[in-house]
């Protein structure tokens, strides 16, 4: 009888065997396209990418030397990348604050209990789901030097003086890239800041309150350490395409007037594809990347965290 | 002071706390929309004056002595016919819906079976896999553009919506296999246990038992392959500059202008036209894309 069982159980023990591997056979099998696709169209171009950076590689050029960290010494040399960096830099941050800022009054207003809640929700995500594109193209017609929208409604309510021509002047054509930028972001932002609001454990609140907690302990220590995360990674995903996005600058002011407005991405964009030195064009991207790199680690570990739990 | 009075006073004092709470009701309310109303017009405002560009005619638009933001002749559709008979667009479309197709169905080959693999069938370190799959998502177009134009050079495809065929599955199966693995959790591990002890194999199991409850799921992965694709701008820049190949952004941006000068008619009614639709489309879905990126942060 005991040796009955226990050949049983050995073979249970075997046919687990196979089905372990047979699992993960299977398993890795269905994984394997999508690893082999995003190794060869992700992983092998960028690395590919770090390799043209330390080269001379031109668009017509088959062969491409590697020149070690001239393209990067050059690059730095060059006071318009100069200018890009710092346009990027601040272009990021400044849009971000905008962002945040009206995307938490916005979803603070969207929250509240009100009729037609959701057709007004429906209105004001239309900047963050029309083609990027496509309303930068709107806002050149509106910032039209001769039959600017905005110069007509703003004179007319005394706002504005003169005629300015807003993509023409140095000092405005940041100004309204940045505008752009903020009107494409916020509802993003607010988006994310109501799905955060939701997830505030309501029970909670009221226990609070029985139990006492004035208004702002209740915000201090129920709802900003359940807001503030979320926030966080919502503005670190903006962040991302914010750094990356070339349509606004290229379809707005093309980095103009006089570099003004140039960022890494167009620079890029013109060194590396319209002068067809891919080499340089690879190295000014690459700049990007220490600065994508901690945004990228803090959003990857909240991925973990969700994995775990 | 008689009861009857006293109940009296009572009523009148309830009444009263009523109308006072429904005063501050209607005061809040009120609150919120005017908080709400220079929002909704900055929001929409371009948007409309797209609109009554692209209805205009030539002559009503650079009037300069008239009130701009309506009609002072007769809406004409002559922007859009302008498009189909004397530009590309009809070509645009057509190459923006091959190319969101084609990319949907990559996507999904790619997608569904990752996903469910990252879900369901216990791979050690399939966390990690996930990840080092949806960091795909985080290095963006712009690190990639260049090297890319080497790769898609040695394909022969330059110039050709093949191109973006081939290169959008690089933001599309990233965030779709997220989407997807998330998805195949919630479906109950008993359906497909019970076709295996019914004698499916597991691949018939997933093909007949999984796929069939998760299709919410995975047209919600379609809606945002063809979003996204329409989202893009730089790769297309980049990759195709022959007009007849172009998808619409593009076709609009690039095309419809002719020397330095900008018909803006056409322009606008080229935008409304597609951006509109995709605008719409991707507003029912906006909450799961909200939720498939900051999903861990919201637990």
């Amino acid at each position: 009888m005991a040796e009955v069982e226990l050949v049983t159980g050995g073979r249970a023990a075997a046919r687990r065997g196979t089905f372990t591997r047979d699992r993960l056979v299977f398993g890795y099998a269905l994984l394997a396209p999508a690893v082999l696709y995003m190794c060869l169209l992700v992983g092998v171009p960028f690395f590919f990418s770090l390799y043209l950076s330390l080269s001379d590689a031109t668009v017509g050029s088959q062969v491409a030397r590697f020149v070690g960290f001239q393209n990067f010494i050059a690059i730095f040399q060059d006071s318009t990348f100069r200018m890009a960096l710092r346009n990027t830099v601040m272009f990021t941050v400044i849009a971000g604050i905008c962002k945040g800022l009206l995307g938490t009054l916005m979803a603070f207003l969207l929250i509240q209990e009100v009729g037609g809640k959701k057709f007004i929700r429906s209105l004001i995500v239309l900047p963050w789901t029309l083609p990027v594109a496509i309303s930068a193209l709107a806002w050149k017609w509106m910032f039209d030097p001769q039959f600017s929208a905005i110069n007509y409604v703003g004179v007319r309510l005394g706002l504005i003086h003169g005629w300015p021509n807003w993509i023409g002047e140095p000092g405005l054509a940041m100004a309204a890239v940045i505008a752009v930028n903020v009107w494409r972001g916020f509802p993003f932002a607010a988006i994310v800041l109501m799905a955060a609001f939701s997830a505030v454990p309501l029970e909670l609140l009221d226990a609070g309150k029985v139990d006492g907690a004035t208004f702002f302990h209740r915000y201090r220590y129920i709802v900003i350490p359940v807001v503030a995360p979320i926030l966080f990674v919502g503005l670190l995903f903006d962040t991302v395409f914010t750094l990356s996005d070339l349509s606004i600058v290229y379809l707005l002011t093309f980095g103009g007037p006089m570099g003004t407005t140039e960022i890494l991405p167009t620079r890029a964009f013109e060194i590396g594809i319209q002068a067809g030195a891919l080499g340089r064009g690879a190295a000014i991207a690459l700049v990007l990347f220490p600065i994508l790199l901690p945004v990228v680690y803090f959003l990857l570990r909240n991925l973990r965290r969700r994995e775990t739990l | 002071m008689s009861g009857v009075e006293v109940i009296r006073g009572r009523e009148a004092r309830r009444a009263e706390g009523a109308r006072r709470a429904r005063g501050r009701l209607v005061r809040r309310h009120l609150l919120v929309y005017a908080g709400l109303l220079p929002f909704i017009l900055i929001a929409v405002f371009p948007v409309f004056w797209m609109a009554v560009t692209a209805f205009k005619t030539d002559n009503d638009l650079v009037n300069p002595t008239v009130f701009p933001f309506w009609f002072h002749q007769p809406p004409t559709i002559t922007h859009f016919t302008y498009l189909f008979q004397h530009t590309y667009y009809g070509d645009w479309i057509y190459n923006t819906m091959v190319i969101a197709a084609c990319v949907s169905a990559i996507t999904l080959l790619v997608a569904v079976p990752a996903g469910y693999a990252l879900a369901r069938v216990g791979l050690p370190g399939a966390e990690n896999m996930g990840i080092a799959i949806f960091l795909g998502y985080l290095i963006p177009p712009i690190l990639l553009f260049i090297p890319l134009s080497r790769v898609v050079g040695l394909t022969h495809l330059i110039d050709t919506k093949w191109a973006l065929v081939l290169v959008y599955p690089t933001f599309t199966v990233p965030y779709c296999t997220w989407l997807l693995s998330g998805f195949f959790k919630t479906v109950p591990p008993e359906i497909e246990e019970a076709a295996q002890v019914d004698g499916c194999g597991r691949l018939s199991a997933l093909l007949r038992t999984v796929i069939p409850v998760s299709w919410p799921g995975i047209l919600t992965a379609v809606i945002f392959a063809f979003t996204l694709t329409m989202q893009d701008f730089l790769y297309s820049l980049v990759f195709v500059s022959v007009s007849d190949q172009k998808p619409v952004p593009l076709g609009v941006a690039t095309d419809l202008i002719r020397g330095d000068v900008y018909y803006w008619g056409s322009l606008m009614a080229g935008a409304l036209l597609v951006g509109i639709p995709v605008a719409i489309l991707y507003s029912f879905f906006l909450d799961q894309f909200i939720s498939g990126i900051t999903s861990a942060a919201v637990k």
